[in-house]
Parts: structure tokens; C-alpha cells; sequence
């Protein structure tokens, strides 16, 4: 029997109208019903599953359903405010299409990589899943399995992953979606500060005189911060919003300094600032002399493209692109003495006035500003650069760490900081900020797990997009992706991922709630529960760590990435992935299965079932008889604690809205680095950047370098990809809630009415997207919400059937290997 | 003063000597159609849009705006320039109204509004004449086109068919009480009645 | 799948163990998988014709009370900026005899202590980070989302036999 999907939901509508009958109202029902008893619903707090704000929202259930959710009047973070996603949350697990059973590609009942998607069974799914796990960990070795995770797994969902990929499988080839999204940013940290994250926190918002987006749209993507900030700017009249950006969008409607810059050159303005800092005398010698040191970095580091690309092979320095050398001030005061207001305004097309006020907010001692940037400075080939930079003119006027004065990078992901950078699920960390080429890092997770030494491998798996390389050279042939939608999200999947998910070689395996593109490409879906459907925990972007608990069921057959994860496990025994010569000298290991070894090892299984809360469901915690999420989190929590990750209590969590950390002696952390304000820092210092052996943050000399592929004669227009504030990233939820579908159904190209007009153009044309790699078909907007200077286009990514990232570049940051989504060369062809 | 229009109330009396009466009948009137035709053209090439944003006041702020309006593009491409709206059609409206605009040539030529930042600044000064001229003259350049009589409400919203069929026809409100920055942005509304 | 719960639940046995075979059995080829797609990858489907804004002024019921409601009409146009809030024009409290809109809810008089105030409060200022129009789009996929009153009253129901 063949069936297409609308014929297969079909299907299950009519056992579901069949149940609903039993739910059919009597005529002479009441319109009012006034016992509380009866109407009662059941309140409890969950983060939002969007964006890294992390809000707490207030989720009613009944009878096994969500049926309201609301902006969580206690939570500092949103006082009761949700923005139009959060409001309907509720929605989002019932779409009517949610993955219910496994399904395999099969032709007569067998796996066929060209089949036809077929439902099987949870143990028919493990099982041709851990035959190809084992075959080609037999053949090729650790090196070619991997896994594509997510800031948008749960904490102990990531700590789970790593666990069994690094020391289970022994593979570092595993890196989550916040590689496209905060990767520059962490790099960003942990060059100037040696450690990850930032040291403010949302308080900053009611204390600055002053913000300043970087290439941020926080109006959209981040709408509850845009409140506080519009909060702020309205019931202080001094208060002053500079907003730079590419293109105008909706966070200019509250600039009071609006500011459209000519792609790539955010570097020459922010080199320019720091100039004119100096330039001006305002730089804070007390601060800087006792709390920074000056570096110079390495210059033309490349683009992080395939090594054959010209461009890689042009530039000098692939190989040393994050080294640097200790210099002056008076050499960093000559460095940045180049960019001036003059040369700066040539070639940003900012007026020289624009520039210079942008630049008084940051030298004036009397105010404080707080700078805010996501994917505008992240997803970018000098991401890391733009991160630095920053931090320049931050550290140079001592404007940091102090309510108010704050370099903020915001986060996208609601877990991109809570698990992808906390827990480490990048291809060379391990958790709370240690990496994988070092040591002693290596030697210290590997005593916490209990497991052998040596395990671990030393050098960095693949990251994101090596990972669609290596799919597609045939490296990797063991794949699998949980919470994320890479083959929409990922660049290039015309020519990278596409590719890789479909060599013959590769078995793919997709966990998700939704049907979507990505699992399209896979070979094997397995159908997740999502949400409130398990306990949870995220971490936002002010170091903000939330709990909630399980309160409704998954429909089907439906599991968690956690229980997935560890039923695997238990599919392998030390004896088929770890080495001869490892087991010889750790025979205790012998014969066991990885789920014992990494889950049933003292700490994760240390807390009984009995300590859950008999209140809330908790299938794992039933399905594997111990309390798993609090070992995992716990025996996660010994990482970080003592070395400035400290994290309370499991219990608290569960209690509390949200707990900054560090937490130290049951206190929360609001600003780091500062006396009085951080319990790390040394009494008597005032500042201490202790992520450095010597305290000091630093001050990068960068140059600005040019993009990777710039308009020409042929491709005559910047593209530039984003979101748009009803969707959240790949549209997989909220294209399935009616209300936000209906508020923005399709993609469309964001253009300027002039550039319309010289190709013939009218809204609402169909165009051609085309770039050197692919092209999408879309419509002409010349009226919308963004708009777009002559010579830029811009288009969201949120929609299925619009794949803009057929067009755009692979090229990254060299440091981060994040890649810029925001520039490469398209031309728009009628159609 | 009596004397002086005397004698020249005596030379237009006299007859002519050199030119035959017809010729300067004739001559007087190819004359004057040459004179007013000239006039009207000139003020009539003053009334075109392209005239309007020659100075680049006003092609890059008001003419921005009103791009994206329905003003300039709407589903039947019938469109407003800028003299439909901000000119009288009625011939000493227009010169009165000319006259006010040659304050606005003065400030192209002084440079009051040569920035966006100046225009800005002055953007509620110079929407405040627009409304209060409108406002007098009962919004006679909306009318032009927008005619109450032939109004059909039921091809209007509810909201507009209650609005019209109510405020407007009683004469209580104008187009411009309700419709203010149709075209283009608004300045800084704080204390403008009905926002 | 999800029909499991609920045939159990209501125990339509046979009805069950046949649509469940027929389930099973049925297998669905890549391109028919994402329901929000409906194409090959490597294929670009037309995009649909842009709609047009409901712009019908009628109330769409909430799905629930703290819902933030749809936009009912157009706000093409709408200037909502540091200068002006088009919105509150008709929708602010001295304003809605003349509109005759709804009022702004009480919650946006309030800041972030829960403080009332005069005017609307500035952290609710940009409307459209919560309520956005309707476009005539075609639904991809329903939505199964159930009422709360509706298991209220069916609840009410069963306690009554």
C-alpha cells in the first residue's frame, strides 16, 4: 500500500474523530460552568522552546493536553511577557503530522537506501541501526561515525551525546547546530577572556544610557529583550538606541541612531571606535593598565572552504589563523591609527557625522553602554575578529562588568549556552570550557566518567560543515541528527549536503517530532518527544539555567533524544568499539555494554527512581529505574564546580525560575569578573579576568579583511538569509501552528523598490534566487518589514519548500568554523 | 495721485497713431494668450512631480515614503504625484498655495531642511501647514478623487463603511482628521488630537 | 502512532487491529515525507501566489484567555516607530469611543513590577511582537490542538453517569 503523507495523516484522522466521538458535547450542556472543581487546570513553569532569551512561560495542562501557555509573571526574565511564538506554544505539539513510529527506508521488506519510508518497530529500528554503527566501526574506525546535535537538546540530552559518542565511541565527530550560530561568539570569549560566556546579564538593560546592535534585528529575534530595551529607552529620555545593520529591519523604528553599513565593514567601524578612542584621549588607563594586555592576530587566515578552493590556497595563513603575538599599546594606537572617520565612511558609506556620534557614545566616560550582537558578527567570516573587536572598545573605556556597561552576545538557540557550550557537545570540547587537545582536559573527563585513559581522542572531530564534507568524500558513513533540520539550516546543501546525505555509503538516521526536509534526505526517522513531553533543563544567554518537568505524554511511539540515546548504548558492548589494547589494560570494562559503562556507573544511576517527584511523569526515569536526569546532571555539575561553572543543586532548579551561574554558597551570579559582584574575583582587584593565567582580558589588533565572495558584473547583489519573528529557525513548529503561519506563509525576497524596477520587477513576482552554487524560486517584496538598501537582498530561511541555502556559501570563520549565512553573490532573474 | 491716472487714462484714450485698430485688437489679444498661456505653463511645469523631487529634499525623504503607500501603488495603478494632493485644483487656491511653496524653495536654497536630520527636525512644522490646510478647505484634494457621494460602503471594510457612513457624512470629521500620514511618515505625534 | 492511545482508550478493538494493519503497512516515498514540502529536495516547487491580508474586522476566537488576539484588518502602513503608534490611535482607552476598537488590554498599563500606569506601558509599546494579521494562506498542515473547554465539558459529562 502506498500512501502520501496527507493520505497517511488521513488515516489517523479518522481513529481520531472515532476517539473525539467520546468527547461529543451533549445538547443541554451548561454554557457555563462555575465549580472550580471541574474547570481546574494544571499550572507549571517551563523555559519557552524558542530563542535564547529564555522566558519563562507558564504551561496549563489537562487530561494529558496542553491547552494554555502564558509569559511567566515570576521569572526575571520576561515578567509575564511571551512574544507571538511564545504565546502559542501551546500549539506547537499538535500538529497534526507529528512522526509517530520509526520508519526505514525499505523496497520488499529489506533497507534500501532508495526505498520507499516504511514504519518499523523501536527494535527493528536499534538494530539495522547499531549493524551499521558496528560494521563501519569495524572498517574505518571511530573516525567515520558521527553525530549532528543541537542547542536545542535538553542539558543531559547533550551531556548524554557526548558521553556516548567521545567516550563510548571514542569519536569527537560530534558538534551541534550552534556551530551556525554562536561558534564566533565562544571563540570570541575564550581569546579575549579564556572563558566562555558573558559577564553581564539582562540587569544591564535597565541600567545603560546607551545600546548598540550590532547586526543584531533583536526586534525580531529577540522580542522580549527588545522590550526592556524599548522599556528602557522610553521612560528614560536620554537614553539613546544605535542600531547598525546591512539593511534597515524593525529594530531601526527604535534608532535613534540609525546606521546602514556596507557589508564586511563592521570590522573598519569598529577599528575606527577604538581609534577614536584613542585618538580622543579617552581611554581608561587605570582600567587598561591594570586589567588588559595588547596582542596582534594573525592575518589572512583564509575562509574556511574546502582546502582546494583558490581562496585557500591564496591565503597565507589557514594554518596559524588563531595565533597571535604580544605587543604595546603604542603599536595597537599605530594598528587601528589607519581608520579614520574619513576612510571608515568611504567605505561603509556611513556619514562621517554617523560615525563619530556612534563613536561619542562609547568614549563618553558618563555613559554606559551596553552592545548587543548575534548573528550579524557570529555568522561571519571574521566572526571571531568582530567578537574581539568589540571587546577592544569595551576593555579600552573599562566599559564592562558594571551594571550597564556590557558587551552582550545574545545567543540563539534556547540551549545554545545551557548545553551546546556548557556541556561541551562541539567537536573539540568537553564540558565547562575544556577542549579535547588538551591533556590534562582529556585526563580530567575521563576520571569524572570512569572510564579508561586514553579514550577520549585527542584531535577535534569534524564540525558542522566538515561533517556535510566528509558525508559527501565518503569519511563519515554513520550519521545521526537530533533536534535540528540541518539539510534546511546547514549552507550549500546543493553541493555539500544534499550530496552527503544521499551517497550510497551513508546511513543517515533523523530524530525529530516533525517530517522535514532533513528527514526527507535521511534513512532512518526516529519520531521524538519534544518539549514538555520530557524533564528538561536549558541554559539562556545570561548564564540562566531553567528546569521543567515532564507533563504530558508524546504521541505513539514517540521518545525523547535521551532515551534514545541510551538505548542505543546498550546495543554495544566495550569489546566492538574500544581497542584491544585498552580493554587488556582495563579488564574490569570487559564484556559490558556501553549503557553501563557511561550511564549504570555510580553517578548516573546513583539517584532511585523513589527521588522523582511523584507529581510529574518522567518516562526515562520509569523506562531505566533511576532518577536519570538528575545523575546526569549531577555527575555534569562536578565538571564546572570550584572552577567558576558552578551550578546549583539539582532540587533548586525545579524550585527556582531560573539560577545564574556561577552559583556560589547558594548565591547567584549577576556580573563577572568584578569585586564584590563575582565570588571568583580576588578581593582587592577590582577586576579579574581569571579565564587568563594572569587575570588580564585582551586587546586584539585585527585589520579588516574582505569578504569571501562579493557582488560582481554577474552575481550584482548581496544575499543576505535570516529569520523573521513568527517562525523559529526552520519553521518545523511554528509553520504547523495556524496563527503563525498564516502571519508569514512563505519566504519571500526582501528587495528595494529601485532594484525592482531595473529588472522589470513588481511585488509579488516570481523570481529566481541565483547564486554559483543553486537557486530557489521566490517572490518579490518591496514593501515588507526589512528593507533592503539598493544592492542587498534579503531572504528567511524559515520555509521547507524555499531552501535558500541552496544558495548560499559554505564559507567560515577560520577560527570557528561558523559559517557567514549573511553574505555571498546572487543575482535575481525574472521568471 | 488724481492728475497721474488722468494723464495716463489720457494716452490709453488717445487713438492709436501708428497701428491700425485691428492690429492692436489682434495684437493685444495673441499677445496676452501668449502672455497667460506662458504663465500657465510655467505653472503648470511647476505642478509636475518631477519638478516636485528635483530638489533632493524631497526626493529622498517625502518621495521615499509615499513609494511604498497605496498612494503610488495600489491594484488598479491609478496613483497620486504630489501636486494631486499638496496643489489646489482651483486656480486662486493654487496661487496662494504656490506662493506659501516658494517659503519651501527658500529653505532648499538656505539649506534649513538639507539633512534628514534637519528634515526631521522640521517634519512636524511642515506636516501641521498640510493638515491645517486640509483641515480648512474640508480636505478638498482628497475629495478631488475621493468623492463622499459615490462612496459604495459595501465595498469598504466594516470599519471604514462605519467610519464614513457615520463621522463623515455627518460632516463631523474630515478626511485628514483620521487619514494623517497616508503618504508619508508621521513626525513625532505627541499631543496631535486622535493619537 | 498516535491512534494507539486513543483506540485503546476508547477500546474500538477491532477497528483498532484493522487500521493499525493497514498503518503498518503503508510506506510513504521521500518526496511525499515533509508535509511542509511536498517535493523532491532537489526540485524547487513555484511559490504560491502572495495573499492578501483578512482584513474583515471580525474577531477570530482565542484559543485560550491569555492568548494575545489576531489582527483583524490591514496595518499596512501603520507607522509604529519612536514617533508614533498608529495602533493606539484607536486602540488606546481615550481613544476607543471615537474608534469604537477594543481597548488594549489592562495588562499593557502595567510595567514590569505590575505597576499601573497612565499611558500604555512602554515594554508593551511594539504591538507587533505579540499580535500580527492573518494572511488568506491555505493551511499546509491542521492542527490538533483540543480546547480546554471542551475537556472541561466532556469531563462535566462522564461525572454526570
Amino acid at each position: 500500500m502506498n500512501m502520501n503523507r496527507r493520505d497517511f495523516i488521513k488515516a489517523n484522522a479518522v481513529i481520531a474523530a472515532a476517539g473525539a466521538a467520546g468527547l461529543a458535547l451533549p445538547a443541554s450542556a451548561s454554557n457555563l460552568i462555575t465549580s472550580s472543581e471541574q474547570t481546574k487546570l494544571e499550572w507549571n513553569k517551563a523555559p519557552c522552546r524558542f530563542c535564547g532569551t529564555g522566558c519563562s512561560v507558564i504551561v496549563a495542562t489537562r487530561d494529558g493536553k496542553v491547552v494554555a501557555t502564558h509569559g511567566d509573571a515570576n521569572s526575571e526574565v520576561n515578567r509575564g511577557l511571551n512574544c507571538i511564538k511564545g504565546y502559542f506554544l501551546s500549539k506547537i505539539m499538535y500538529g497534526s503530522d507529528r512522526l509517530t513510529t520509526p520508519m526505514l527506508r525499505m523496497t520488499d521488506g529489506k533497507y534500501d537506501k532508495h526505498g520507499e519510508f516504511t514504519p518499523i518497530s523501536w527494535d527493528s529500528a536499534f538494530d539495522i541501526m547499531a549493524q551499521k554503527w558496528k560494521e563501519t566501526l569495524k572498517a574505518k574506525g571511530p573516525t567515520a561515525v558521527g553525530m549532528f546535535g543541537s542547542g536545542q537538546w535538553t542539558v543531559w540530552e547533550g551531556y548524554a551525546a557526548v558521553k556516548l559518542m567521545k567516550a563510548g565511541f571514542g569519536s569527537n565527530n560530534i558538534d551541534p547546530n550552534a556551530r551556525h550560530c554562536m561558534a564566533s561568539a565562544v571563540v570570541g570569549f575564550m581569546r579575549t577572556f579564556g572563558i566562555d560566556e558573558p559577564m553581564g546579564c539582562y540587569d544591564d538593560m535597565e541600567a545603560a544610557d546607551a545600546f548598540v546592535l550590532w547586526g543584531s534585528n533583536m526586534a525580531e529575534m529577540h522580542p522580549i529583550l527588545w522590550t526592556r530595551v524599548t522599556d528602557r529607552r522610553l521612560s528614560a529620555s536620554h537614553v539613546k538606541v544605535a542600531v547598525l545593520s546591512t539593511f534597515e529591519h524593525r529594530s531601526f523604528d527604535l534608532a535613534d541612531l540609525p546606521i546602514v553599513f556596507t557589508p564586511q565593514t563592521d570590522l573598519a567601524i569598529l577599528n575606527f571606535i577604538a581609534n577614536y578612542i584613542i585618538q580622543n584621549d579617552k581611554v581608561n588607563w587605570d582600567f587598561v593598565k591594570k586589567h588588559v594586555n595588547f596582542r596582534q592576530g594573525t592575518t589572512d587566515i583564509g575562509y574556511g572552504l574546502r582546502p582546494t578552493h583558490p581562496l585557500e590556497q591564496k591565503a597565507k595563513n589557514v594554518k596559524t589563523a588563531g595565533d597571535s603575538t604580544p605587543i604595546d599599546f603604542d603599536t595597537f594606537k599605530a594598528f587601528v591609527a589607519e581608520y579614520t572617520v574619513e576612510k571608515v565612511s568611504k567605505m561603509s558609506g556611513v556619514p562621517e557625522a554617523k560615525l563619530i556620534e556612534l563613536a561619542k557614545l562609547y568614549a563618553d566616560p558618563e555613559t554606559k553602554v551596553t552592545s548587543f550582537w548575534t548573528m550579524g558578527f557570529n555568522q561571519h567570516t571574521r566572526g571571531v575578529w568582530c567578537n574581539n573587536l568589540i571587546y577592544n572598545i569595551h576593555l579600552l573605556t573599562g566599559k564592562i562588568s558594571t551594571p550597564g556597561n556590557s558587551p552582550f552576545s545574545l545567543t540563539g538557540q534556547p540551549s545554545a549556552c545551557g548545553t551546546a557550550r556548557e556541556v561541551g557537545t562541539f567537536s573539540h570540547r568537553l564540558p565547562a570550557d575544556m577542549v579535547v587537545t588538551n591533556p590534562e582536559h582529556r585526563k580530567h573527563a575521563e576520571e569524572i566518567w570512569k572510564i579508561p585513559s586514553g579514550i577520549i581522542p585527542p584531535k577535534p572531530g569534524y564540525h558542522a560543515v566538515e561533517q556535510n564534507r566528509r558525508l559527501k568524500d565518503g569519511d563519515l558513513n554513520c550519521y545521526w541528527v537530533q533536534v535540528n533540520n540541518n539539510m534546511q539550516a546547514g549552507p550549500n546543501i546543493n553541493e555539500e549536503g544534499l550530496p552527503g546525505y544521499r551517497n550510497p555509503a551513508n546511513f543517515i538516521v533523523v530524530s525529530d517530532a516533525y517530517p522535514t526536509v532533513t528527514t526527507q534526505a535521511a534513512d532512518l526517522i526516529l519520531p521524538t518527544a519534544m518539549w514538555v513531553e520530557k524533564e528538561g533543563a536549558y541554559g539562556n544567554a545570561e548564564r540562566r539555567t531553567q528546569f521543567w518537568h515532564q507533563m504530558v505524554q508524546a504521541p505513539g511511539d514517540s521518545h525523547s533524544d535521551l532515551w534514545q540515546l541510551m538505548e542505543f548504548s546498550k546495543r554495544f558492548t566495550t569489546d566492538e568499539v574500544w581497542s584491544k589494547e585498552v580493554l587488556a589494560a582495563n579488564p574490569q570494562f570487559k564484556g559490558k555494554t556501553l549503557f553501563e559503562v557511561l550511564y549504570k556507573n555510580g553517578n548516573v544511576d546513583k539517584f532511585p527512581l523513589a527521588d522523582t517527584d511523584p507529581k510529574y511523569l518522567n518516562n526515562e526515569a520509569k523506562h531505566f529505574g533511576f532518577y536519570v536526569q538528575k545523575g546526569l546532571f549531577e555527575e555534569y555539575a562536578t565538571f564546572g564546580r570550584g572552577h567558576g561553572h558552578d551550578l546549583a543543586p539539582f532540587d533548586a532548579y525545579h524550585e527556582a525560575h531560573g539560577i545564574r551561574w556561577p552559583v556560589v554558597n547558594g548565591k547567584e551570579t549577576k556580573w563577572r569578573f568584578r569585586e564584590g559582584s563575582d565570588p571568583y574575583v580576588k578581593p582587592g582587584s577590582g577586576f579579574e579576568f581569571y579565564g587568563k593565567p594572569d587575570g588580564r582580558a585582551v586587546i586584539y589588533a585585527l585589520p579588516f579583511e574582505p569578504p569571501a565572495e562579493s557582488p560582481d558584473t554577474e552575481y550584482d547583489m548581496w544575499l543576505s538569509t535570516g529569520r523573521v519573528l513568527e517562525h523559529w529557525h526552520s519553521g518545523s513548529m511554528t509553520q504547523r501552528v495556524p496563527e503563525l503561519y498564516r502571519a508569514f506563509p512563505d519566504a519571500v525576497c526582501f528587495m528595494h523598490p529601485e532594484d525592482a524596477k531595473k529588472r522589470g520587477l513588481r511585488r509579488g513576482d516570481e523570481v529566481r534566487v541565483v547564486s554559483r552554487r543553486g537557486e530557489i524560486k521566490t517572490r518579490v517584496e518591496t514593501r515588507g518589514r526589512n528593507k533592503p538598501p539598493v544592492g542587498l537582498v534579503f531572504v528567511p530561511w524559515f520555509d521547507a519548500s524555499q531552501l535558500i541555502n541552496k544558495v548560499t556559501l559554505d564559507a567560515t570563520d577560520p577560527l570557528s568554523k561558523q559559517t557567514d549565512f549573511k553574505k555571498c553573490a546572487v543575482k535575481i532573474v525574472k521568471v | 495721485m488724481l492728475d497721474k491716472l488722468k494723464k495716463i487714462w489720457q494716452v490709453l484714450n488717445r487713438p492709436s497713431v501708428h497701428y491700425s485698430l485691428g492690429f492692436l485688437t489682434l495684437g493685444g489679444f495673441v499677445a496676452g494668450v501668449i502672455f497667460w498661456g506662458g504663465f500657465n505653463t510655467a505653472l503648470e511645469a511647476t505642478n509636475k512631480e518631477a519638478f516636485c523631487i528635483g530638489c533632493h529634499e524631497m526626493e529622498n525623504n517625502v518621495y521615499q515614503e509615499l513609494q511604498s503607500t497605496i498612494h503610488f501603488t495600489n491594484r488598479s495603478g491609478v496613483r497620486a504625484t504630489c501636486p494631486d494632493c499638496h496643489v489646489p485644483h482651483n486656480w486662486t487656491d493654487k496661487i496662494a498655495r504656490k506662493m506659501q511653496a516658494s517659503k519651501e524653495v527658500w529653505g532648499k536654497v538656505f539649506g534649513t531642511i538639507n539633512t534628514r536630520e534637519k528634515f526631521e527636525n522640521k517634519r512636524r512644522e511642515l506636516a501641521e501647514h498640510e493638515w491645517a490646510r486640509l483641515k480648512a478647505n474640508d480636505s478638498l484634494e482628497c475629495r478631488n478623487c475621493h468623492n463622499f457621494t459615490y462612496m459604495d460602503f459595501t465595498r469598504q471594510s466594516p470599519r471604514a463603511a462605519q467610519m464614513h457612513s457615520t463621522s463623515l457624512a455627518s460632516g463631523e470629521k474630515t478626511c485628514i482628521d483620521c487619514h494623517k500620514g497616508i503618504a508619508h511618515h508621521l513626525p513625532d505625534m505627541a499631543g496631535v488630537e486622535g493619537f | 502512532m498516535k491512534t494507539f492511545k486513543l483506540v485503546s482508550a476508547f477500546s474500538v478493538l477491532a477497528f483498532s487491529t484493522l487500521m493499525m494493519t493497514s498503518v503498518t503497512a503503508a510506506s510513504i516515498p521521500e518526496d511525499r515525507i515533509d508535509t511542509l514540502r511536498q517535493a523532491p529536495i532537489n526540485v524547487e516547487p513555484n511559490p504560491p501566489a502572495m495573499q492578501a491580508v483578512l482584513n474583515k474586522d471580525i474577531k477570530e476566537m482565542r484559543n485560550y484567555p491569555m492568548q494575545p488576539p489576531v489582527i483583524p484588518h490591514k496595518i499596512d502602513g501603520y507607522q509604529l516607530d519612536l514617533k508614533v503608534n498608529k495602533c493606539m490611535s484607536c486602540h488606546a482607552r481615550h481613544r476607543t469611543g471615537d474608534s469604537q476598537a477594543p481597548m488594549v488590554s489592562v495588562t499593557h498599563y502595567m510595567d514590569r513590577d505590575n505597576n499601573f500606569l497612565a499611558e500604555l506601558s512602554p515594554r508593551r509599546y511594539f504591538c507587533t511582537q505579540c499580535h500580527v494579521p492573518q494572511l488568506d494562506a491555505k493551511l499546509l498542515v491542521e492542527n490538533d490542538f483540543v480546547d480546554m473547554d471542551h475537556l472541561i465539558k466532556a469531563n462535566t459529562e462522564q461525572n454526570k453517569h
